[in-house]
């Protein structure tokens, strides 16, 4: 886990796409959080699979929701 | 870079936007990051946006910094399905521009009905990797400037823009192609790299079109991956464009989500 200017950024497994354009994010300490992609992800159409390794910015104001920065090459 | 926007007020923390990069901005609330914007300038001169925040007031505060710094017109895209971010760019001033549809495409012949073996009369497919580097390149000169010529590469995801300088195919091993009395006339890439592969690009000289080409370029692509044990692959196609989506419709591909290109 990262302390950084934006927030918290924790490493995690997807596990589910969900419909509205979320993702369900196993972290590595178990918590399981509600995740957008950032706009970065979205702008250079890097798709988002189940098991993919992604790093997830917490919410500030909710820590069961994030964002994905960033998908790991596997 | 220090260009500074004051805003106003969000709940009790004051929200001050900056221009911390060329192109990069920053809201921050209490000394924190609470917003990000970044642009992103793409080959063909277009200029992209993006936001990341948790309010829809710092969105507003950052959109508007960025909307007062850079010439119009500016783009975005979106995940139709993501209604918040959609209205956070429409209430700013976006407008739709055109949507994309993804589609997940079974490789199964029995689903697709797309018989690999059996391409048009006088057409042969070499497979990729295959494929003699100096007339391939050829071909996508060819076709990139058709395309140029007719529908434009805005229409186009941003995988297959045309490259500022030099060559715009970068990896031959990924290209099959088609071809008709010994040239080259259509051609297919394959991104594998990701566990669900994707259809980045299929394209027939304008010359050749309506003789069932792209149909059998299809079919060889997908037919090798169920030989490779792999089910799916993905494809996106514009809505305007009827034949890419008469054809992947027709092999019984299925649209997975769709993406809003936006602009100011």
């Amino acid at each position: 886990m990262t302390a950084t200017a934006g927030g918290i950024e924790v490493e995690g497994t997807v596990l589910e796409c969900l419909r509205n354009a979320t993702f369900k994010v196993e972290l590595e300490n178990g918590h399981r959080v509600l995740a957008h992609i950032s706009g970065r992800i979205r702008k250079n159409y890097i798709k988002i699979l189940p098991y993919d390794r992604v790093l997830v910015e917490l919410s500030p104001y909710d820590l069961s929701r994030g964002r994905i920065l960033f998908r790991y090459r596997t | 870079m220090n260009t500074v926007h004051f805003t106003a007020g969000m709940s009790e923390h004051p929200v001050v936007v900056t221009r911390v990069a060329q192109r990069q901005w920053h809201a921050l609330a209490d000394d924190q990051v609470v917003g990000r914007g970044h642009v992103s300038h793409r080959p063909d001169g277009r200029i992209f946006l993006s936001i990341d925040s948790w309010h829809s007031a710092v969105f507003d505060r950052l959109a508007d910094a960025m909307l007062a710094d850079l010439p119009r017109p500016l783009y975005t895209v979106v995940d139709e399905a993501d209604r918040d971010l959609t209205s956070s760019w429409e209430r700013v001033g976006f407008t739709t521009l055109r949507r994309e549809w993804e589609y997940l495409v079974p490789t199964d012949p029995r689903v697709t009905g797309l018989d690999a073996g059996q391409p048009p009369s006088g057409v042969t497919i070499v497979p990729a990797g295959k494929a003699a580097e100096g007339p391939l390149r050829a071909l996508d000169r060819a076709i990139r400037e058709e395309v140029e010529a007719t529908v434009g590469w805005h229409t186009m995801p941003a995988e297959v823009l045309p490259r500022p300088h030099g060559t715009t195919l970068l990896d031959p091993s990924k290209y099959a192609v088609a071809v008709r009395s010994d040239q080259y006339v259509g051609l297919v890439r394959l991104a594998t790299m990701t566990r669900q592969p994707r259809i980045g690009l299929i394209a027939v000289r304008t010359d050749q079109h309506r003789r069932g080409i792209a149909r059998a370029l299809l079919a060889d692509v997908l037919g090798s991956l169920h030989s490779s044990g792999i089910s799916t692959a993905s494809a996106e196609v514009n809505e305007s464009n009827k034949a890419a989506t008469a054809l992947f419709e027709g092999a019984g591909a299925q649209r997975a989500s769709s993406n809003l290109e936006l602009a100011i």
